[in-house]
């Protein structure tokens, strides 16, 4: 089997490198309310991904939506060790990215945060190897 | 290790297209002490997020961050708090997890969670902060007015401050509504500038009944499918009923912004900024038109939570925080009854909003009637406050859509008079509130 990557270009939010496999969310998500930051566990019943773990995971997500708890759900979720290792939005999400940047800053981390388009997010599926470099370049490895 | 190299995210702040003022540049540089840097810096991240080239003054801030959500909360207040920080903004309390006057809602005592989240909602009182510790701080006197600029971060606030008052704000979430109300300064970004208020989508509810319409849960219901259906487009909605009051705005923004991301909506001819269709889309056409139907209200009800076969077990109210109107609402329609003793009936509401309800002897009326009144916090979260637990009827479409993932609970979702009879008799009684 020949082996086909994909390359993407993204806007960098939050700065910084990552290696691992990706988590795609098909829809929006509230860091308060639809997921356990104790646990990294995606919580909404009304979400596809329900009950889906983000540890360590590169965590694709269209946007965070609804409550104003999401930068707290992230920074805690970052703390505690159960949150994603990057986070890659289909939209600039300023929540998730204060979270990430209050995280690092707290907890001296490296989480990026970066920014490609729901469009390019399509290329991307879940179990793939990902790796993120701190200019922003997103790579897929099949 | 808390307070964590600064420079660390030089490289983020100086991509933007971001002007800053000479006060703004003394406030990133560290001049004005490490708390206002570390906000400044945040500030500058989320213009730099937003593409924005001018930061803007605010008047106003309602903060969420004293909603404990894990120890990373506190050890932000605490960062700031150490490193000298104040606000520079009015700065209202949103609800906390635990009611700082009440210690049977959640006991203090009786985990790490709840011993923090009380430590928590009195770090923000030390910082400053109005300590109203409501998440309908619009019901209280002294609110911001049309076009003000403000911060609002509790969703179903930030949609009714953009929505019903005409004031500004974006979705502002937890530390960044902190960094805003320390420096007084927001991203001059989105919702704060005039194109990006401009209705997109249309949903016509004119065709609906009118005696449907004048359903209380209508509001609800109608929250959620816009909040499912209008993506990140900007609603506007036609055929509200004369009758529609800020109760029922509020409905909307609660159940809008729960169900999606709706920090504005437009009702026309009722909200400030949409006085005529052509106002509130800003002399554009709609990209979408949606006429909603009365099968559509009764899928919604239906996807926001089933009659099952278990017994009601209570009833939960104040899903935004009760008003005063909706107190009044309350005691006419039970009317000198009292709740089934076998049901756990909770009602939410502000400090204020007490003291209101207590002049006219609503609360010790309502307390002798078997309804638990609690401030402060809510009880749509985790964890449960005190026998909540079972099959739940609430009139909140954001307390059907979020209780189901956090507590032990089966919710039905029903009008407030649905569910003061349901709560009377002990068993669920509905009306035929759809019937067409």
């Amino acid at each position: 089997m020949s082996k086909q990557s994909v390359d993407i270009e993204g806007r960098v939010l939050i700065a910084g490198s990552a290696d691992g496999p990706a988590l795609v969310l098909d829809e929006t998500l509230s860091f308060w309310g639809g997921f356990d930051p104790s646990n990294g566990e995606i919580i909404d019943v009304h979400h596809p991904q329900y009950r889906q773990l983000v540890g360590g995971k590169i965590l694709c997500i269209p946007q965070s939506k609804g409550s104003a708890g999401t930068p707290g759900g992230i920074a805690e979720t970052l703390r505690n060790g159960s949150g994603p290792i990057a986070f890659v939005l289909g939209e600039p999400d300023v929540n998730i990215s204060v979270g990430t940047l209050v995280a690092n800053r707290l907890y001296d981390m490296n989480i990026p945060v970066l920014e490609i388009s729901r469009e390019r997010m399509k290329q991307i599926k879940t179990g793939e190897a990902v790796f993120i470099d701190r200019n922003g370049r997103l790579s897929v490895n099949r | 290790m808390i307070g964590a190299d600064m420079d660390a995210t030089k490289e983020v702040l100086v991509t933007g297209e971001l002007q800053l003022n000479e006060l703004d540049q003394a406030r990133l540089d560290g001049r004005l002490g490490k708390a206002m840097q570390f906000a400044m810096q945040t500030i500058v991240t989320a213009a730099h997020i937003d593409q924005a080239d001018a930061l803007i003054d605010i008047s106003f801030a309602h903060i969420d961050a004293c909603f404990y959500n894990g120890r990373a909360h506190l050890d932000f207040v605490n960062y700031m708090l150490d490193h000298g920080a104040s606000l520079a903004v009015p700065s209202w309390t949103n609800n906390g997890l635990v009611s700082l006057n009440d210690l049977s809602v959640r006991d203090p005592l009786a985990s790490r969670e709840m011993h923090e989240a009380r430590e928590l909602m009195q770090a923000y009182v030390k910082l400053g902060c109005n300590p109203v510790w409501t998440c309908a701080p619009y019901q209280l006197p002294g609110r911001p007015g049309l076009g003000d600029h403000i911060v609002g971060s509790e969703s179903n606030a930030v949609s009714f401050y953009n929505s019903v008052i005409g004031a500004r704000s974006n979705m502002y979430g937890d530390y960044l509504d902190v960094c805003a109300a320390i420096t007084g300064r927001v991203p001059f970004s989105k919702l704060h500038r005039d194109e990006a208020r401009a209705a997109q989508i249309l949903f016509d509810v004119g065709s609906i009944p009118q005696a449907v319409r004048n359903n209380d849960l209508f509001y609800h219901l109608l929250g959620y499918i816009v909040g499912r259906k209008c993506g990140n487009r900007v609603p506007a909605i036609v055929g509200l009923p004369e009758s529609c009051d800020e109760d029922d705005l509020k409905a909307i923004s609660a159940a809008a912004s729960s169900a999606g991301s709706v920090p504005l909506f437009h009702a026309v001819g009722i909200t400030p900024e949409a006085a005529t269709l052509e106002i509130a889309f800003q002399g554009r056409q709609p990209t979408q038109v949606m006429e909603l139907n009365v099968d559509d209200l009764r899928q919604a009800r239906d996807e926001l939570g089933k009659n099952s076969d278990q017994p009601l077990a209570g009833v939960a109210l104040g899903t935004p925080h009760f008003s005063y109107t909706e107190f009044e609402r309350l005691v006419n329609l039970l009317d000198g009854r009292s709740i089934d003793p076998r049901l756990t009936f909770y009602l939410s509401t502000s400090r204020h909003v007490f003291e209101q309800a207590k002049q006219q002897g609503w609360i010790e009326s309502l307390q002798q009637a078997g309804v638990k009144i609690i401030t402060d916090t809510c009880t749509y979260f985790s964890p449960a406050v005190n026998g909540l637990h079972g099959k739940i009827m609430t009139n909140s479409a954001k307390w059907a859509y979020y209780a189901p993932g956090m507590l032990p609970v089966d919710v039905l979702i029903a009008s407030l008079s649905e569910c003061i009879e349901s709560a009377v008799s002990g068993e669920v009684m509905l009306d035929q509130w759809d019937a067409t």
